[in-house]
């Protein structure tokens, strides 16, 4: 019992350092005063009210859920088809294959935020919306994959071959059968990828030219004192839409596996 | 019964890299029976059933179904319909979408379609079912929506893969009995894989039994049960005292065999084994030896041993006798007539059995 008290204490102390900082944000979000420190003056929404009337957030807005639209559904188109076929069939450098495609996850930022804008420019395509897309893209893909191929592991073969058998084409099997069962593990891979790009930065940063991002936009505020408590508002609100994308994703990827008992 | 076949196989084989699953496989399949393939799991059975699927090629032989060679053919232009070991039914569709999967591919009318599936419902004793989403129902009536949503399809032969293992024991009984009822009214060819003999044997018209990849012997369960063509067959399909016996006399269609148990005991030959010219191995069924307290009378052959071990199963008692000069003790079953288990470990005993029940088993190869 002893020891179980220590390891509580210990885990406590853990959460609270990982998520402590992050609370901060909401809270000095509603502080009535530009100074980001204790104690607080007092409560309001005002920084919240301000971020309506900015164009240039909305702008980065709009871009940053564009990319976020255009890269979650094309990791995870790829992510969809390369999963079904990690775990249905082997083949030469299956395993190779697999792991290229999780290198992303541990390949530093800023080396493929460097790489990708060098290889980019080199082929003629200039920073833009379109090179973010890109690259986040590739930076989603292992979640896609992940996610996906975790839907394919409980998908009994047989479900398939039952439609072939029952006189569908190899396309109508997919449709018909493949689709809408893998269907909850693709709107959680969307969201899932959908919040990578969202909230990426570094790859943003470099590839995104004239035409930012909302974390970028937000760094290029953070040079603003005055504009400090707009940020953290706009933060906040970016945080809750993350969880909340996240914890709906969860829910679909759970329920994916659950329907095929 | 008609004579045509519906489906000829003829020297079928098929390799997976360097492994053979099915070598050098011929079968006959006649019209309108119950036929299933019998044997231990990896024995290639369920690789046979695939490819007259067609979810396999063959490596090498023909398939042809019908009077038609199925090469190149692939599954959804098969006129058979499979019934899966793990049912497949769809999850994301409830009863009724299910059965109605394979018909939508026809393209048939709305109306049809609905006749159909609820005929098809009815038949699996499911009526009124088709709104019930497939999370709801039973492990027996997941078995019953597949067995409908192929069955509905009218197709030529209808393939059943291991369809009753995952059931428990008391609705795998009644689901034989239901199946094989179903087969009958329908007519359709039946082609079942099991590995389970007692459900192969209550219902197929004919059995198919292999090992390894090969096919061993086709025969109606009676035949196989009493003629099987070797020790492997005789030792999977039932239970089989063996004994090798030394032959003293050939005749036409006896021979003359001595045993530890027995001497010159005049027997029939086997037709389903090879003939050959050396001392062979002959069996005899547990239930087919009578054991006494005292010498019986009426029997060909009568021989003496000491129970080593009883085994009380309930509608019958199994007892194992040692007999002087054998490995292994023989084992002789008793009905269970009047709730009494008439012998004890340690018991001296005899034990009867009539030249009928001992089965020739060809040349006694090592095994």
């Amino acid at each position: 019992m002893k020891l179980a008290f220590g390891l509580q204490t210990y885990a406590f102390f853990y959460l609270g350092f990982l998520y402590l900082p992050v609370l901060f944000l909401p809270l000095f979000s509603f502080n009535d005063g530009t100074i980001v420190a204790f104690p607080i003056k007092g409560w309001t929404l005002e920084w919240y009210r301000q971020l309506g009337s900015q164009d240039t957030l909305i702008q980065a807005l709009v871009n940053s859920l564009l990319v976020g639209a255009v890269s979650a559904m094309l990791s995870t188109a790829m992510g969809l088809f390369a999963a079904r076929a990690y775990v249905r069939y082997r083949f030469r450098g299956k395993r190779i294959s697999e792991g290229l495609v999780m290198l992303p996850l541990v390949v530093p930022g800023i080396i493929v935020a460097s790489s990708m804008l060098v290889l980019f420019i080199s082929m003629g395509l200039k920073p833009s919306l379109t090179a973010v897309i890109l690259g986040h893209t590739f930076l989603a893909l292992p979640f896609a994959v992940a996610i996906m191929k975790s839907a394919f592991d409980d998908f009994d073969v047989s479900l398939e071959e039952a439609a072939l058998d029952l006189g569908s084409t190899v396309l109508e099997t997919f449709r018909r059968v493949t689709l809408p069962i893998v269907a909850p593990g693709i709107v959680s891979s969307l969201l899932v990828t959908f919040t990578v790009s969202f909230d990426e930065f570094v790859l943003a940063f470099f590839l995104s030219g004239n035409e930012p991002t909302l974390p970028v936009y937000i760094w290029s505020q953070i040079r603003f004192p005055a504009k400090l408590p707009n940020t953290l508002a706009l933060g906040s609100l970016l945080l809750l839409a993350s969880v909340l994308l996240l914890v709906i994703a969860e829910f679909f990827r759970r329920r994916s596996s659950k329907s095929l008992v | 019964m008609t004579e045509t076949n519906i489906i000829e196989m003829t020297g079928v084989e098929k390799r997976f890299g360097t492994f053979t699953a099915v070598s050098d496989l011929s079968l006959s399949l006649r019209e309108g029976e119950f036929f299933s393939l019998l044997g231990p799991s990896g024995c290639g059975k369920t690789t046979a059933l695939r490819m007259i699927a067609g979810f396999q090629e063959p490596t090498d032989g023909r398939v042809t179904i019908d009077g038609q060679d199925m090469q190149g053919i692939a599954a959804n232009k098969r006129p058979t319909n499979m019934v899966f070991q793990s049912y497949a039914i769809f999850p994301h569709l409830d009863v009724g979408d299910n059965v109605a999967y394979g018909l939508r591919n026809r393209g048939l009318k709305k109306a049809e379609i609905e006749n159909r599936v609820s005929e098809a419902l009815e038949m699996v004793e499911l009526g009124g079912l088709q709104r019930r989403r497939a999370n709801e129902l039973s492990g027996g009536q997941r078995q019953r929506v597949a067995l409908a949503r192929a069955l509905v399809m009218r197709p030529k032969v209808l393939l059943l893969d291991e369809p009753l293992s995952a059931l428990d024991k008391k609705l795998r009984e009644q689901m034989q009995f239901e199946m094989r009822r179903l087969q009958r009214n329908l007519g359709i060819t039946f082609v079942m894989v099991t590995h389970d003999q007692y459900e192969a044997m209550t219902m197929s018209d004919r059995i198919g039994v292999m090992f390894d990849g090969k096919l061993v012997q086709v025969d109606s369960p009676e035949t196989l049960y009493a003629k099987p063509c070797n020790r492997e067959v005789a030792s999977f399909i039932g239970e089989m005292n063996f004994l090798p016996a030394q032959v003293s006399a050939r005749q036409e269609n006896s021979l003359t065999v001595t045993t530890t148990c027995f001497e010159n005991l005049k027997i029939e030959t086997n037709p389903n084994v090879r003939q050959g010219y050396g001392d062979i191995l002959v069996g005899i069924r547990p239930e087919q030896i009578e054991i006494a307290a005292k010498q019986p009378d009426g029997y060909d052959a009568t021989f003496r041993g000491d129970v080593v071990n009883v085994a009380f199963y309930g509608e019958n008692v199994h007892y194992h006798v040692r007999v002087e000069g054998l490995d292994r003790p023989v084992s002789a079953s008793v009905p269970n007539y009047f709730h009494m288990v008439d012998f004890r470990e340690g018991d001296s005993v005899w034990l009867g059995v009539q030249s009928a029940s001992v089965i020739d088993l060809g040349e006694n190869e090592p095994s």
